[in-house]
């Protein structure tokens, strides 16, 4: 098996699961060496023939594996035959770092700046604004709606956010 | 020896290098020290000390018809866990669009808030 440094990391097991779900995991979790067919990979996991394409393609779209294709001088058929490239896993990862950090920024302004009211029955969070409009009782149940204290979800966040920055050398000025 | 060890002890224009290196994301190195405002001479030996740290990859290319480097960030070891917040991966990974106000990403951020800190 290939890769296994990479596939050592919980979050990349993560990651891969994620992307495939857990019928096309026996495909991501174990890539082989070299180039390899969708009938070997199904037949030597013991998988549908279909899961295995599935699998195959979301790795594709995201650029962990490819494939050339070549005529079987017999049959006349066309063989797809499959690399695995998760040498980009970490490129990708990165990427979804910094995803991540622009999304926790946005929302931390949102939340830095809101005030929210919560129907404690229901979990459901309220816009000062809309709680105005509802009287700050919940339509769906009629209880008082309470004002929540977010500092500890912000606080969470800012967290976060520089540890990101700091593991991404983001130019805090920048 | 880790990245940030081996950044430690740069001298001032080796980290000026490095750092117009990651901003560019990628430069040839007859613009790296033009744009460094060192002598050529002075661009290719700090390009070299960066490379021999692993702080940055130098490839051979042509680039305006003569001879030069490429240089490019090298890929680090970045840690990875900062996707999670307590045993959820970053609802974003998968999906075309970031929204931030989701109420998968509210999930997320509060394991972050309630689990992981």
């Amino acid at each position: 098996m290939a890769f296994e440094d990479l596939l050592n990391d919980p979050v990349i097991q993560k990651y891969l699961h994620e992307l495939v779900g857990p019928t096309g995991m026996p495909v991501a979790a174990a890539p082989p060496d070299g180039e390899v067919t969708d009938e070997e990979l199904a037949e030597k996991l013991d998988l549908e023939l279909n899961d295995v394409r599935r699998a195959l393609f979301i790795l594709y779209e995201n650029d962990l594996a490819s494939y050339r294709r070549v005529r079987d001088e017999d049959s006349g058929w066309l063989t797809y035959l499959w690399t695995f490239e998760y040498e980009n896993i970490p490129e990708n990862l990165e990427d979804e770092m910094y995803r991540l950090l622009d999304a926790l920024e946005e929302r931390e302004e949102y939340e830095r700046t809101h005030e929210f009211y919560l129907c404690e029955v229901c979990s459901i969070r309220f816009e000062f604004g809309e709680a105005m409009d509802f009287g700050f009782e919940c339509p769906e149940c009629g209880s008082p709606l309470e004002a929540m204290d977010n500092a500890r979800l912000v606080e969470a966040m800012n967290r976060r956010i520089d540890e990101l920055r700091d593991e991404l050398n983001v130019d805090v000025t920048g | 020896m880790s990245a940030s060890d081996a950044e430690a002890d740069l001298s001032a224009d080796e980290r000026a290098g490095l750092e117009l290196v990651r901003r560019s994301g990628g430069i040839h190195q007859s613009d790296f020290w033009k744009e460094l405002d060192v002598s050529s001479r002075k661009g290719s030996r700090i390009a070299e000390a960066l490379e021999e740290r692993d702080l940055i990859q130098r490839e051979e290319t042509v680039y305006n018809g003569h001879n030069t480097y490429y240089l490019q960030p090298a890929t680090r070891d970045l840690d990875f866990s900062l996707l999670m917040a307590g045993d959820m991966l970053s609802p974003f990974i998968g999906e075309e669009e970031i929204n931030a106000r989701s109420d998968a990403f509210s999930q997320w951020l509060m394991n972050l808030a309630y689990e992981e800190y």
